[in-house]
């Protein structure tokens, strides 16, 4: 705005009238749509359980990153496998809760929330230490597969289910 | 009492309504129309407070989407599900409980408290958000009021906030969205005035999730310190000081008074009865209570 | 003297010189266009031609002899002529029993608006209103004499009569003499709205039969037909969704335009069916397959899915049975219509999957 106003001295008023105008214009015209808050590939997650190189990590201010989302799409939804970058290491984990929009009577978060799991579905930590909504439950259900790892054993070590 | 016209449709209203529209409260001059009906109708003045307690009943005011007959059939659906389940009045910035069943935990109940910090939308689409902090957990659940899944809606505290919305709790210290779960209702007294509670929070450094700035918020109390200078000039730069003349932006964007007493006196006898019940309902419960206790 | 120019003028058409060769027939070719019969000039030119207001009021008052009294019959305004029986012939007919290769008459609907209804499973679906305006069998052509200038692609053609469906009954003063005279012999107040239907031979109703929305069932799936909302010229974003161009990183005035069309050498040229800036909505267009959830006898409404019918909301769509072999009817539905008007029971009928708001709240028991 400033640099306009400096080169409207020399115009004349009506001139002086359209500028502002136009900039007004541009100004509406910028794209905002809200974030979407999608975790994809280097999103920065937070460690929920009280494993012991989760909490280390957090402690430290390393937050892990996402660096592969086990389905088709790439970007994580509740109850996705993903594969995060903790300390130097590579661990996969589940995200329990997301500050994405969720349909109605699903609980948003204030904070994308990951438990820390091997390759078993056994979860690194003994403890939630925040709410899990209660649709994991459906979700892990329906992705064990009998002889594949064992996700709702993440379901056993919540401490509260919203 | 109000519905039974217009649901039975009788050769002798017909007559009257088909070619002059009913305005059951008009504000001009019907001298002869007033004494035919001031008989029946002067019971069915609902009250003006309607429109904020109940302002889902209100169609959304955008004229093409708008049709008499769907949004009556929509009311009526609306009463039918409120004869079911009691849909108290509250407002953004009231403490809610809501009890509902879920299918992921079968056989259970879930139940939510937190504060709203949205309403929106209108007819059975209505719909609002709770705020809560639960573990140090900032959680937030969107409910649908006439969803029949759930419930119970309990209001644990009837008040009201400085802004229309709260969403700015998203971005202010935790201590301004954390309630206790275990909440007592508290109790008040009928027919008083719904309380405003002038709180003002204090927000989180930036990066906030919207410009509050821009925004003209009330509740907000600290805005001024994360501000830089550009960000306030920006924001004067995006201020619309005309809009509160603009007269037909208004026009627009809400009903006019006479078709919403027409609304509303079409659903008034049945809500004004549910709200009888209701009353009713609680002095049970009051009287109750002591033989309990003994 | 003309005669012998004539005859000249006769010998030189027959001299092999004047034979002139047609290439192209051009313009002469075209056949000529034949409108449906009912295709008449509707609206009366309105002139100011100084009738005074009793003169005005005693042509109403012969409108509503001859018709009946203004009335709200289904939440649609219109005249009563129930009680005219000799107006309105609606005689049942012996009619043949259904079989699956017959096709019924569709009806004329308004789309009146769209909201949510909840499954007794506690799921969410959304669904659109359509209000039966008012309909009224208005003729009936037999397969044999209904031979359409404008072919439709319909298969077996020649084996369908012709249903003329009319909706939205009107003051016939405003109307013109010819069109007027469609509704003569039908008794019928004139009509707003005329659609054709093909309809097989034993699926053929009176004229003057009104129809209503018992005419469905619910759990029936019907195919809806509307004319689509004109969004005029517009480029490729609006249009077909393409993604633009970024703001900025030195993108200079193609923001929102559609790049590049295609490739060189061979190909080089536009092939058809490039997706490109133009004229948006106003199209007909036929959404299928649509399940009735929930039917309303009173205000003559069905609760059809899905939010995206063709049409803006308070505009016409017509309803069929649809064609979708998976989901025509399984079992004999009111065949021709539903003649029967006074039906018992209450005004909603629901289909079994939806939780009617009048019900308990929903509450989920664990499998045993």
């Amino acid at each position: 705005m400033s640099f306009l106003l400096k080169t409207l001295k020399s115009t004349s008023v009506a001139n002086a009238v359209n500028a502002v105008g136009q900039a007004q214009m541009q100004a509406k015209l910028l794209h905002t749509t809200p974030v979407c808050y999608e975790i994809r590939k280097l999103a920065r997650l937070r460690v929920v359980d009280n494993s012991d190189l989760g909490k280390r990590a957090m402690a430290e201010g390393r937050p892990p990153r996402c660096i592969h989302v086990y389905n088709k799409r790439g970007i994580g939804l509740v109850g996705d496998k993903v594969l995060v970058a903790i300390k130097g290491q590579m661990k996969k984990g589940i995200l329990v809760g997301l500050k994405q929009k969720q349909k109605p009577k699903i609980p948003k978060f204030d904070s994308n929330n990951l438990v820390l799991i091997d390759d078993n579905g056994t979860p690194l930590g003994t403890r939630i230490h925040v709410p899990v909504p209660t649709i994991l439950r459906t979700i892990l259900k329906e992705k064990t597969q009998a002889k594949g790892a064992d996700y709702t054993k993440v379901l056993a070590i919540a401490s509260r289910f919203i | 009492m109000m519905l039974a016209p217009s649901r039975l449709v009788t050769p002798s209203l017909l007559r009257q309504t088909v070619f002059t529209r009913v305005v059951t409260f008009s504000t001009k001059a019907a001298p002869k129309e007033k004494e035919q009906y001031s008989n029946k109708q002067t019971t069915n003045v609902a009250p003006t407070t309607y429109r904020f307690i109940y302002p889902e009943f209100l169609p959304d005011p955008k004229v093409e989407w708008r049709n008499p007959i769907r949004e009556k059939l929509e009311r009526l659906d609306m009463i039918d599900r409120r004869s079911q389940i009691d849909i108290p009045e509250f407002y953004v910035g009231s403490i809610l409980a809501v009890t509902s069943s879920d299918p992921h935990a079968a056989g259970k109940v879930s139940r939510f408290v937190g504060i709203c910090i949205q309403r929106e939308r209108c007819g059975l689409r209505a719909r609002f958000i709770l705020r809560n902090v639960v573990d140090e957990q900032g959680v937030e659940v969107l409910y649908e009021m006439y969803d029949p899944t759930i419930q119970k809606i309990e209001v644990l505290r009837l008040e009201k906030r400085l802004d229309d919305h709260l969403l700015y709790l998203r971005d202010a210290l935790p201590e301004y969205s954390t309630f206790d779960t275990n909440m007592e209702p508290e109790v008040m007294e009928d027919g008083a005035p719904v309380p405003v509670n002038d709180i003002q929070v204090r927000l989180r450094p930036r990066p906030w999730l919207e410009r509050w700035e821009r925004q003209n918020l009330k509740g907000v109390s600290n805005i001024d310190e994360y501000l830089t200078d550009k960000r306030r000039r920006t924001a004067k730069e995006h201020e619309k000081p005309w809009e509160k003349y603009d007269l037909m932006k208004q026009y627009r964007s809400t009903i006019p008074e006479e078709e919403q007493k027409e609304i509303y006196a079409e659903v008034y006898s049945q809500l004004h009865q549910m709200e009888l019940q209701r009353k009713r309902n609680k002095r049970k419960r009051s009287f109750v209570k002591p033989t309990k206790l003994a | 003297m003309i005669k012998s120019l004539i005859l000249d003028l006769g010998r030189l058409r027959l001299t092999p010189l004047a034979v002139t060769q047609v290439r192209e027939k051009g313009q002469l070719s075209r056949p000529h266009l034949r409108n449906p019969t009912w295709f008449l000039r509707k609206e009366r030119k309105m002139r100011d031609n100084h009738v005074t207001s009793e003169n005005k009021s005693f042509v109403q008052e012969i409108v509503q002899d001859k018709y009946g009294p203004p009335a709200l019959i289904k939440g649609v305004a219109t005249y009563d002529q129930s009680k005219r029986e000799e107006l309105v012939k609606t005689e049942k007919i012996e009619s043949e029993p259904w079989t699956t290769a017959s096709r019924r008459t569709g009806v004329i609907a308004r789309k009146i608006g769209q909201y949510p209804l909840w499954l007794k499973n506690g799921e969410r679906i959304r669904t659109t209103l359509l209000q039966i305006v008012d309909n009224h069998v208005v003729k009936y052509i037999p397969p044999e004499l209904y031979k359409p200038a404008q072919v439709p692609s319909v298969a077996k053609l020649n084996s369908y009569g012709c249903l003329l469906v009319g909706a939205e009954s009107c003051d016939p003063s405003t109307l013109t003499k010819e069109y007027c005279g469609l509704f003569k012999d039908s008794g019928l107040l004139p009509k707003k709205h005329l659609v054709r239907f093909l309809v097989s031979p034993n699926a053929a109703i009176p004229v003057g039969t009104p129809l209503n929305v018992t005419h469905f069932r619910v759990g029936d799936y019907v195919d809806v037909r509307g004319k689509t909302v004109d969004h005029g010229f517009q480029g490729v974003v609006k249009r077909h969704g393409f993604k633009g161009m970024p703001a900025s990183h030195g993108v200079t005035k193609t923001h929102r335009r559609p790049g590049n069309i295609g490739g060189g050498g061979e190909k080089g040229r536009v092939w058809p069916g490039t997706k490109l800036p133009g004229h948006m909505g106003n199209r007909w267009r036929i959404s299928k397959g649509l399940r009735i959830w929930r039917i309303n006898t009173k205000y003559n409404v069905m609760w059809v899915s899905g939010s995206a019918i063709p049409g803006s909301t308070n505009g016409l769509v017509y309803i069929y049975d649809t064609i979708l072999p998976l989901r025509k009817h399984k079992t004999a539905p009111p065949f021709p219509t539903m003649f029967d008007q006074t039906l018992e029971g209450p005004d909603d009928i629901w289909f079994d999957a939806v939780h009617n708001f009048k019900d308990e709240t929903i509450t989920f028991q664990p499998e045993e």
